[in-house]
């Protein structure tokens, strides 16, 4: 197993807001946390990406126990997370933000590499090289912040919410560049409101309510289940 | 759901990035930015005419220090959001590890004059003032705000400006406890003739000052521009949860950023130990001066430190010859007064995010 | 306050909550009043430092009202009161003005100063009215030390004494008294009402406070004068009681010693600096005469406690008595004497 959360706590100071989260993730899946808002999916990939600390459980990667590890070292490891909020370096240009994505690589071969993959993956990132990342829009952000993270070459990618504020044809080209990323390998955790799309690009799913896992398996019969139709899609 | 707000925002910077210079140059010269810097270099030029040109001379001197402290203080506002209220102290503790430096050195180079050392030795002075202070810096933030940081992080910035309060207290304090409340100066630097420049003779001290100002800047710019450390510092100042996520050590930036803010006005205050003894409570005015830049220029606002630095060395020299000496306590208050009610982001209309959310 | 314990007070205890003292308090009032008549307290020497206790501990509370209530730290707060004890001390000297009316020139002169600069500050944020208050006081403390026909500048300011120059200090002692318990009630006053509240939820939240209807550009002047007049009032007692002004009390270092023994007391409770300036006084004092080898040991002292009260203790000495009282607050006496 690539990321396994035993059992996990989390919160924010005297707020708990995970309850016992289990969720596991093998080698080259492509697996999705799904939940209404509120429900703590955002909480549940700052904790394994070391931007919070647990207040129970475990979380492994690899085997290596990284739970409460700081940011940047879980980052070291081969976990790339793109938050909500994107986190952009907005006085930096689009080209400056990619590099420093490749901060933790030291093989200028390598980074060299990656940013091709990256322009061939998003070719607007490559048309607007230069420009300065505050001034992108916000689907051009997103993929940013999207080339930013993969640019590391990380083992496992941490997505949040991808397609919250973009157009529906602005979310297919993510969704398809996550597929791209994940058929070449890269094992995805997704966190998404979008139930309809994500079922139908992740393999296997958990729904997340008010802190806890209640539903969990396979995207087809979660598709298929009576809560998540009445609740998330909506018939 | 695109939205059609930013994207005509977009579509202006589009069109800001298709001009050509000429253009870009033109709109710089006449937003306020560009009219202070012009306005500050007439003013300048017209007082050199009436009152001589030790104006122009001291505005240069002393503006160049200045900036650099103010870059410090820039640094520490932008990287770690932190008011620093002991940035004086300093400059302080520059100046005066300068003077113990150049004591045995003095003594040296009073017996040969003509040695590697009358050279050398100042420089080597200048350096131990500023390396002392970096390493100040250095202990300043893992013995108080580290410890801040792990424990409490609401009221951030009002919290460590009281702690700064609390920092220049113990400095000004320690030093007149352990080295006393006297004035301690040297006469000079370098003991060689004036040079002569337009009929206007300018100690060696100063053109020295001035050169070591000018290759600070260069060497900062540089460092921060194409440095990995540089640019780490700069991603830590613009986003400090996705400098984490790229993998960089905030931590480490945090040790690097109060090193070099430290070590910069331990620089200035080295450098200018000719014209600033040192004494327990000479980092008043270069305190307050750094303060009148950034206000000036805007909180954060790292570049516009340097012309900022010079205009405030012009206002002071200015305010001293046709006022007299005692008013620049006074006038700048007018000048701060303006800048935070009608122009709060400064001059060059910083966006400083941090200081902003408060 | 209301609490669950909530008696319905009557008499002694009526007419003290009317003063905004609990019967704790009461008692520490008493206690001032009392000890000063015997000895060794009786001392001159000794009683001079109980008056300038009770004097920054007053400004402590004034300057915690600002501070400790809308979040805006008047780092000039020393030139207002410096500006309340020349005007004072001037308008006296120059017009023979009786020294009660002369003191509330000081104070209004001060609240004028405090009202412009509350406007001004309005659209600021925090820090930048911070700004604003520090170089006012610089610049007032210039133009002081500049204005030489008025104030005398450096050579400093002769003022009349209350009591005449060879009056006893035990004679201050209660006037001084009387304006630490006026500053407490007016403040007191004020933030237990609803205009309190609003000045609470400024200092939390600015954009909150909006939201909920509050004004903040009205209430920040409203705080900021009154804490300004009687910044100013004190001052002006001060003026009367020292016999002579010098341009440095209004200098920002005078503005610490202020704001660390409100902060050392604890913020936003306004009490709190007033009964922490009594042992700060007494112990910098004893710093000082006994370590003179040492000078400046008495601030460095100040500037060590500030720092590890920031860290590790920011609420203060009240924190830590809030703390006590919860922890005994299952014994009846304790709750008698804290409500």
């Amino acid at each position: 197993m690539l990321l396994e959360i035993k059992s996990l706590d989390s919160g924010y100071g005297f707020l708990q807001v995970l309850w016992d989260v289990s969720i596991y993730v093998e080698q080259g899946e492509f697996v999705a946390l799904i939940g209404p808002n509120g429900a703590g999916k955002s909480t549940t990939l700052k904790t394994v990406s070391g931007l919070l600390e647990p207040q129970g459980g475990e979380i492994l990667f690899e085997g290596d126990a990284i739970g409460g590890l700081e940011g940047h070292l879980v980052c070291r490891k081969g976990v790339a997370f793109i938050s909500e909020d994107l986190n952009l370096f907005v006085n930096m240009t689009v080209r400056e933000n990619l590099e420093m994505g490749a901060f933790t690589l030291k093989d200028p071969a390598k980074q060299a590499q990656h940013l091709e993959f990256v322009y061939e993956l998003f070719p607007r990132l490559y048309e607007r090289e230069n420009q300065f990342a505050g001034t992108l829009s916000g689907g051009e952000r997103k993929m940013l912040a999207i080339g930013r993270g993969i640019m590391s070459g990380p083992r496992l990618l941490l997505v949040d919410e991808p397609s919250l504020g973009l157009a529906p044809q602005l979310t297919n080209e993510v969704f398809k560049a996550l597929k791209a990323l994940n058929a070449r390998g890269t094992t995805i955790l997704l966190v998404e409101q979008n139930v309809t799309k994500t079922l139908k690009t992740a393999s296997r799913a958990y729904i997340l309510e008010k802190g806890k896992i209640v539903l969990d398996g396979k995207s087809e019969d979660l598709a298929n289940d009576e809560h998540v139709r009445k609740i998330y899609l909506g018939h | 759901m695109a939205n059609p707000a930013t994207e005509s925002a977009v579509d202006q910077i589009d069109q800001t990035i298709g001009e050509s210079f000429a253009q870009k140059a033109t709109r710089w010269l006449f937003s306020a930015g560009g009219i202070t810097v012009c306005l500050t270099i007439l003013i300048a030029i017209v007082a050199s005419i009436d009152k001589g040109p030790y104006v122009l001379v001291n505005t240069i001197i002393t503006g160049g220090m200045w900036a650099l402290m103010a870059i410090g203080l820039s640094l520490l506002f932008s990287v770690m959001n932190i008011a620093g209220f002991a940035h004086g102290e300093y400059f302080m503790a520059g100046s005066l590890t300068a003077y113990y430096a150049m004591l045995p050195i003095g003594k040296y180079t009073l017996d040969n004059p003509e040695s590697f050392m009358a050279y050398v030795g100042p420089l080597i002075a200048i350096l131990a003032g500023t390396l002392m202070c970096a390493l100040l810096g250095i202990i300043t933030e893992r013995l108080v705000f580290k410890q801040l940081r792990m424990r409490n992080r609401e009221g951030w910035l009002l919290n460590c400006f009281l702690i700064t309060i609390g920092l220049s207290i113990i400095f000004q304090n320690t030093h007149q406890l352990a080295f006393g409340a006297d004035f301690k100066g040297i006469l000079a630097y370098w003991d060689f003739p004036s040079v002569s420049i337009f009929d206007v003779y300018i100690s060696m001290d100063r053109v020295c000052a001035f050169f070591i100002a000018m290759l600070t800047m260069i060497g900062f710019y540089i460092f921060m521009m194409f440095s990995t450390a540089g640019k780490t510092i700069r991603a830590v100042s613009q986003d400090e949860e996705g400098a984490r996520m790229v993998g960089i050590s905030v931590d480490a930036v945090h040790i690097m950023t109060f090193a070099l803010s430290c070590g910069l006005a331990g620089l200035a205050g080295a450098s200018l130990l000719f014209m600033f003894p040192s004494y327990p409570t000479v980092g008043l005015m270069p305190l307050y001066n750094s303060w009148f830049i950034i206000i000036l220029v805007g909180f954060g606002n790292v570049v516009g430190s340097i012309p900022g630095g010079f205009m405030i060395a012009l206002f002071q020299v200015l305010t001293r010859t046709y006022f007299g000496e005692g008013w620049e306590a006074v006038i700048p208050v007018l000048l701060i007064s303006l800048i935070l009610i009608f122009k709060p982001s400064g001059i060059f209309a910083t966006k400083v995010r941090t200081v902003w959310d408060e | 306050m209301a609490n669950e314990y909530d008696v319905q007070k009557q008499g002694i205890a009526k007419f003290l909550d009317y003063l905004c003292l609990t019967p704790l308090g009461a008692i520490g009032f008493l206690i001032l009043i009392i000890v000063p008549l015997f000895p060794p307290f009786n001392q001159d020497y000794l009683l001079r430092w109980f008056i300038l206790a009770a004097i920054m501990g007053s400004g402590a509370m004034a300057f915690d009202f600002s501070s400790g209530y809308i979040a805006v730290v008047n780092f000039g707060f020393a030139a207002f009161v410096g500006l309340g004890a020349y005007t004072s001390a001037i308008v006296a000297n120059k017009w023979g003005i009786p020294l009660p009316v002369a003191m509330l020139c000081g104070a209004f002169t001060a609240a004028l100063l405090g009202f412009f600069t509350g406007a001004i500050s309005l659209r600021m944020r925090g820090m930048f009215a911070i700004c604003l208050t520090w170089f006012i006081g610089i610049g007032l403390m210039g133009l002081t030390i500049k204005m030489v026909w008025l104030t005398r500048g450096m050579l400093g300011l002769q003022t009349l004494y209350f009591f005449g120059p060879e009056a006893s200090n035990i004679y201050y002692w209660y006037p001084v008294l009387g304006v630490a318990l006026v500053t407490w009630y007016i403040l007191k006053r004020m933030a237990r009402s609803h205009i309190g509240l609003a000045f609470k939820a400024i200092g939390q939240n600015m954009d909150a406070a909006k939201t909920s209807g509050i004004d903040p550009t009205r209430y920040r002047i409203m705080n900021f004068t009154v804490s300004c007049a009687l910044a100013g009032w004190i001052g002006a007692f001060y003026a009367h009681f020292i016999g002579i002004l010098t341009p440095d009390f209004l200098h920002t270092a005078k503005t610490v010693e202020f704001l660390v023994i409100a902060y050392i007391g604890g913020r936003g409770t306004l009490w709190g600096g007033f009964a922490v300036s009594f042992p700060l006084i007494w112990f910098t004092e004893m710093l000082r005469s006994n370590f003179d080898y040492l000078p400046g040991i008495n601030l460095l002292v100040y500037g060590l406690m500030l720092i590890l009260i920031m860290i590790f203790y920011a609420g203060g000495m009240a924190q830590f008595f809030e703390y006590l009282v919860d922890k005994f607050k299952d014994n009846a006496t304790v709750r008698w004497l804290t409500t």
